[in-house]
């Protein structure tokens, strides 16, 4: 960092006091500086002399979490405003797997397929096992408890509508991972966009903002700067902000700040805004972070450009149903049933590029899967079809017989329910790849998800560096840090972001947050 | 009135210098007579601006609008001004000779000027646009349009919806789910892609670089 970028770093952040802003900041001050931040203000910023706009509640961001935060809000009385700084709504959101963890739902789901027992309790015990032990519990017990509620919600008030399935999924002990029946996040964002919109919650998209407006380290948070179509535009808050931005996924400066092996080179699955400078403003208002190295990558993405599609779901899906994971020798290389951190660095550890996952259309309807996403996947190469094993192998490129004999070693282990190569928890509902049609598909490890972010309490609250809530200031969903520890669980994201979005817009209305 | 019509007649053909003799408003500042007018061209009674207005008055509609577009096409030239027929001093934008402004600019004539000469003659959609005889209100009906403003996807879809029979006509024939207008995005505003004094752009490509997609009318070449 030169210089000049030093001292601008530290000019900006003059509104706070000096010692306090060195501290809390220390590890943004290297991400200043950089192409991202070109258009960020660097001198001191004096406040507004006027503000353009007045609302009770901001909202910025339009994906899972903001859009629960501006229902809330606006059902609770407050006049919402949401902010999408991309041109169409929804964020990673929209364009997410459409899976969804609830250890119940009204729809009985689990006792209609006469699934074993699940509990809240052993939702958070998976929750906090697969991140190491990272997560705050009373974070997580949160999560775990309200996901249900904030299903219903959605179905109840938004029209949500679920596939009668549910998955047992990497890191998971039960079968809870739901799956809209659209098969891609926007069956979750549809329904919370028509919660909020009937609340009176408007979206506004195009709208970024560049600044977050704080007269001192003791005081409010007072309102935003906001970029919209080339004019820019001050927003006074009057009763709060709330933070629902996202991760940083696509930021390869920050996450290389914090991950240096991130590299450019490897794929992203997020839409492109998904970048950090949200995260930076709170920072520089004192607001703390915690767990940003914590960054996950998706195992199953699509090889080549890292795409998640709807056939990059259905390896996610498969594991509880009996899917199997091979290498280019036609090897397993890692127990399924495993977490993504652990499935995507036993894929690299494989030295390679891709692996696939290989499954039969017995399965297939268990897992969720429908015709039409299998045919469409086959018509665009990503799945691949054969009636035999040895087919299979012959269209994927692996060696028939190493595939031959994978497949019927995971089948014996299957009956035997036992895996001694790598130890995967064999249930009953686990099926032997034994008659075709088989499926495969190829794929391979791309960024994903940024498990850290801002740190926040049971009502949303953002918290400063001192450990004190920072008054008017909420947050939730991706940009924070802190739930899910070094690894999120597939299927945690949706949950989180509903959950604790519903929680930031009744705390930033001002109304009590758990009822 | 209808404020935002009028505004694309930033450039009046020179035909002769303008001639301070004449009034604001009068067509005889630069057409000392009406050889100009078609042959076919009714009979005008008067001189000034009113007297076209009687038939070339700008619509608010959100569809072509022939004389009123075809009277701005017709008076574009590059060092023709505005100011011929229109009045924009202090930010207020009316008629030469009106009595009262139709608007006022918020942020100067600048924009205004620009948007017009784009549309009279760039090649971005505002021009395709005024090759079919849209002119400013056909999108942003009597509204002036500050920095920020956009067009609503219902405006748009008057002449080019309905969004069924468009997402039909871009239905691609190997992978029909690969259509810009029905995409996993659901429904989407129109400017995400296509804009009408900037360049238009795929926002498919954005996560879908390898998708081969038609370039779109208004794109950079």
């Amino acid at each position: 960092m030169s210089d000049q970028q030093q001292k601008t770093g530290i000019g900006r952040r003059a509104i706070l006091k000096a010692t306090a802003v060195a501290a809390g900041t220390g590890l943004a001050l290297d991400l200043f500086g950089g192409k991202a931040e070109a258009a960020e203000p660097r001198a001191k910023r004096p406040l507004p002399r006027k503000w353009d706009e007045t609302w009770d509640v901001v909202v910025v961001g339009s994906g899972f979490a903001g859009l629960a935060a501006a229902a809330e809000a606006a059902k609770a009385g407050a006049r919402v405003t949401v902010l999408e700084k991309m041109p169409v709504y929804g964020g990673n959101s929209i364009i997410n797997g459409g899976e969804y963890n609830a250890w119940t739902d009204e729809l009985r789901l689990r006792e209609k397929l006469k699934l074993p027992d699940d509990s809240k309790e052993l939702h958070g015990n998976d929750t906090l096992k697969g991140g190491d032990y990272y997560g705050d519990p009373k974070l997580v017990e949160i999560l775990c408890r309200e996901s249900p509620k904030a299903l219903d919600w959605m179905i109840d008030e938004g029209g949500l509508q679920l596939r009668e399935i549910l998955n047992r999924t990497g890191g998971h002990t039960a079968y809870r991972t739901h799956t809209c029946k659209e098969g891609v996040g926007r069956g979750y964002t549809e329904a919370e966009r028509k919660i909020a919109e009937k609340a009176g919650a408007k979206i506004r998209l195009n709208h970024e903002i560049t600044w977050i407006w704080r007269a001192d380290v003791d005081g409010p948070v007072l309102g935003v700067e906001v970029k919209a179509r080339g004019k820019k535009l001050q927003l006074k808050v009057t009763r709060g902000l709330v933070l629902a931005s996202g991760g940083f996924s696509r930021d390869v400066k920050m996450r290389m700040a914090f991950n240096p092996s991130l590299v450019a080179s490897y794929n992203c699955t997020n839409h492109p805004g998904a970048t950090g400078e949200t995260l930076r403003f709170a920072q520089a208002i004192g607001a703390d972070s915690l767990h940003l190295a914590f960054i996950q990558l998706y195992p199953y993405a699509e090889p080549e450009t890292g795409i998640l599609d709807a056939p990059a779901v259905y390896p996610f899906r498969g594991p509880g149903y009996g899917i199997l994971y091979v290498d280019r020798k036609g090897k397993r290389f890692v127990n399924e049933l495993e977490r993504r951190d652990v499935v995507s660095r036993a894929e690299i550890n494989t030295g390679m590029k891709p692996t696939y996952s290989i499954f039969n259309a017995r399965m297939a309807p268990l897992m969720g899967g429908t015709k039409e996403e299998i045919d469409a996947g086959i018509s665009k190469g990503r799945f691949v079809k054969a009636d035999t094993i040895e087919e299979l192998a012959g269209k994927l490129g692996l060696p028939a017989d190493a595939l031959r004999e994978t497949v019927a070693t995971h089948n014996r282990y299957i009956r035997e329910k036992k895996d001694p190569d790598f130890a995967k928890p064999i249930t009953d509902r686990m099926l032997p790849l034994e008659e075709g049609p088989f499926y495969g598909i190829a794929q391979w490890p791309a960024v994903h998800h940024t498990m850290g972010g801002l740190r926040i309490d049971e009502q949303a609250r953002v918290i400063d560096i001192w450990g004190n809530p920072i008054p008017k200031f909420f947050a939730a969903g991706e940009i924070t840090g802190g739930i899910h520890g070094a690894n999120r669980l597939g299927g945690n994201a949706g949950p989180d972001a509903v959950v604790f979005g519903r929680i930031a817009g009744r705390s930033a209305a001002g109304v009590n947050p758990a009822a | 009135m209808n404020a935002l019509v009028a505004l694309a007649a930033l450039a009046l053909v020179a035909a002769a210098p303008p001639r301070p003799s004449a009034p604001a408003g009068s067509c005889k500042q630069c057409h000392p007579s009406w050889t100009v007018l078609p042959k076919d061209h009714p009979a005008v009674k008067g001189t000034t601006l009113a007297a076209c207005l009687g038939c070339h008055k700008p619509a608010a509609d959100a569809k072509p609008d022939a004389f009123s577009a075809r009277l701005h096409r017709a008076h574009r030239a590059p060092e023709a001004d505005c100011t011929v027929c229109h009045t924009l001093s202090r930010g207020r934008f009316g008629l030469a000779g009106g009595k009262k402004p139709l608007g006022t600019l918020a942020e100067g004539d600048a924009p205004l000027r620009r948007a017009a000469t784009s549309w009279a003659g760039s090649a971005l959609l505002d021009a395709t646009h005024a090759k079919a005889d849209v002119s400013c209100a056909g999108c942003h009906a009597s509204e002036l349009p500050e920095t920020g403003a956009f067009v609503a996807s219902e405006r748009c879809l008057a002449c080019h919806g309905p969004a069924d029979a468009l997402a039909k006509a871009t239905e691609p024939a190997v992978h029909p789910d690969r259509n810009p207008h029905r995409s996993h995005l659901g429904e989407i505003d129109c400017t995400a892609c296509h804009h009408a004094h900037a360049a238009s752009e795929n926002y498919c490509l954005n996560c879908h670089p390898k998708f081969e997609m038609k370039q779109l009318p208004g794109a950079p070449r």
